[in-house]
């Protein structure tokens, strides 16, 4: 199974789950920005939710299958059609070879996830089949995808992905009457990010900290796979000092000193140096990955206890969701 | 011997739901930076259920670990981050002390100072009222500690910088190549990619800091010890070539 590029559209990259064992050596994280669509494009398709996708960011971007495929987009950062008709999203789609997909613009949110049967074959680097850009390795040769590029599955399908292909593989378009809820793992407002309380939350007045949980933030052009510009009222500090650096993950907001916020993402940098006043819980992350410049939200606090309770419930679903499909398919 | 016994000033706080982050002190201390490193490679002997990695920093140890893992270990709490905590500081209860570090093999990285490698070495030895020899040899004759990695993959944060090189960081950072040794403050260190780096430019090496091919793909870790070495142009390039 391949597909060629034909647009790759912005900043397209090759990503899984991230990688998790070269923090010590300064090496990010990475991996999808919305881990939760990464993982419903691949468990739709019986895929190890690790597998590698492409993650497209927005619309733009199209590609033609030189195989029978199958294949699951997922995320909310565009739909996928082909010349004459829209597909549905967050379930598995046999295509047929000779297609042409286009990823076309559908509002509200920013990322999609496309995985193939299989899982897109790259080789691992540290562990990990994650794009890095900035020191360019992982993914596809370090890089952005670009025209022309040939994308293949790995060819080692599950029990259960081989059923599904089986059950749908044809001559023409064909897809399942279910697919994933994906809007069911995500809470009712999209805006509204759930934080906890950061290490260095009273470095900042009582205004301000007030603000923080009242105030709206705007995502600002400045925002990337590092991190993102959330602009809004400065932050004044109560506490003046520096903070020794120490280790920053994604989901960690930190307070430049000019008191503006900066929501660090998949691609952060291990350790930083500027104050936490808050981190984003890891349920929200991909609410935060849909996000597209000129946005605004708020943040609504959470205890960290609530945060872990969140984080496995979570974790749960999707292991349950990864079983029914199996099961459905055994 | 390092007694990590009854230090009553050990924080540990989450900074994520996977990750806890201990804290052994709020400056930059010689001490502190070695009980990190002990604590750190008592944990890589004794890992917590779940743990994926740890980042060692001057004076915090970061453990990132899997939520699920750790929650379902028989450990004392109801929360992942309780019994992380639980193991960590009953880690530290049972450890009567152990020995140190030691002396690390000492890693020497090669150096062309000056010139068009080291653009800014005339600003430091302007600033520091040296002459650009003495900045060389201050730089180059001492045997500096790897404090942390971060900032970029590879780049090690230098302990034991001569105070006589202390030099203000640039207003703006710009663009470093790979290999460009700089200063700033109190610290020294290699840039292993291109990037925008504010600190003083004063030479550059022809070792790969960092090469995601190699097994360790960071030349430098915490706890290693490091010393520049002064080399000619056409040493430099010799490296480069070969």
């Amino acid at each position: 199974m391949k597909i060629r590029i034909k647009r790759a559209g912005l900043m397209a990259t090759i990503q899984d789950l991230g990688r998790h064992y070269y923090l010590s050596q300064g090496v990010p994280v990475s991996g999808a920005m919305d881990g939760l669509s990464a993982q419903i494009a691949n468990l739709s398709l019986g895929n190890d939710a690790n597998d590698a996708v492409i993650e497209f960011t927005q619309s733009g971007a199209s590609f033609v299958t030189e195989d029978d495929m199958l294949i699951c987009l997922s995320g909310s950062g565009a739909c996928l059609k082909t010349e004459i008709r829209r597909l549905p999203l967050h379930r598995p789609l046999f295509i047929p070879a000779g297609t042409n997909l286009y990823l076309e613009n559908a509002p509200p949110g920013s990322r999609s996830y496309l995985a193939v049967a299989g899982g897109w074959q790259v080789p691992e680097a540290l562990g990990s089949r994650s794009t890095y850009i900035t020191a360019r390795f992982g993914g596809l040769d370090g890089r952005f995808l670009k025209e022309k590029d040939i994308l293949k599955s790995t060819g080692r399908f599950t029990a259960a992905t081989t059923a599904i292909w089986n059950d749908l593989k044809g001559n023409a378009i064909n897809y399942p009457n279910w697919g994933v809820a994906r809007d069911l793992f995500l809470p009712g407002d999209l805006k509204s990010i759930r934080v906890m309380r950061g290490r260095e939350f009273d470095w900042f007045d009582k205004a301000s900290t007030g603000s923080f949980f009242s105030a709206e933030y705007v995502l600002g052009h400045n925002s990337n796979r590092m991190g993102y510009q959330l602009v809004g009222k400065p932050m004044q500090r109560a506490i003046e000092g520096e903070l020794l650096s120490t280790a920053v993950t994604p989901g960690t907001i930190q307070v430049t000193n000019n008191g503006d916020l900066v929501l660090l993402m998949a691609d952060c940098q291990t350790t930083g140096g500027y104050p936490r006043i808050a981190s984003v819980a890891a349920v929200d992350l991909p609410l935060c990955a849909q996000l597209k410049p000129g946005d605004a939200i708020n943040f609504k606090e959470i205890s960290w206890k609530e945060a872990e309770k969140l984080y496995i419930q979570h974790q749960l679903e999707l292991r349950k969701l990864a079983v029914t499909i199996r099961q459905r398919y055994s | 011997m390092i007694d990590l016994r009854d230090k009553s000033d050990l924080q540990v706080y989450p900074i994520s739901e996977g990750a806890v982050t201990i804290e052994f002190g709020k400056t930059v201390d010689e001490d502190i930076v070695n009980r990190v490193n002990a604590f750190d490679r008592l944990l890589q002997q004794k890992a917590m259920p779940g743990m994926y990695q740890t980042v060692p920093a001057y004076a915090s140890l970061t453990v990132f670990f899997d939520l699920l893992t750790l929650f379902n270990a028989p450990l004392p709490g109801k929360t992942g981050f309780d019994k992380a905590r639980a193991y960590l500081l009953g880690l530290n209860e049972q450890t009567s002390g152990f020995e140190d570090a030691g002396q690390s093999e000492i890693i020497t990285v090669p150096v062309c100072y000056g010139g068009v490698f080291g653009y800014d070495l005339e600003y430091v030895a302007g600033h520091t009222k040296l002459d650009s020899y003495e900045v060389i040899k201050l730089h180059s004759e001492v045997v500096y500690k790897v404090c942390m990695v971060g900032f970029i993959p590879g780049f090690a944060y230098l302990g034991g910088l001569n105070p006589a090189l202390e030099v203000p960081r640039k207003a703006t950072p710009v663009k470093v190549s790979p290999g460009a040794v700089g200063i700033a403050g109190r610290q020294t260190g290699v840039y292993p990619l291109e990037t925008p780096g504010g600190w003083q430019i004063i030479g550059r090496t022809p070792l790969r800091l960092f090469d995601a091919k190699r097994s360790q793909p960071s030349l430098l870790k915490a706890n290693d010890m490091v010393k520049f070495e002064p080399i000619s142009l056409s040493e430099f390039e010799k490296y480069s070539g070969g």
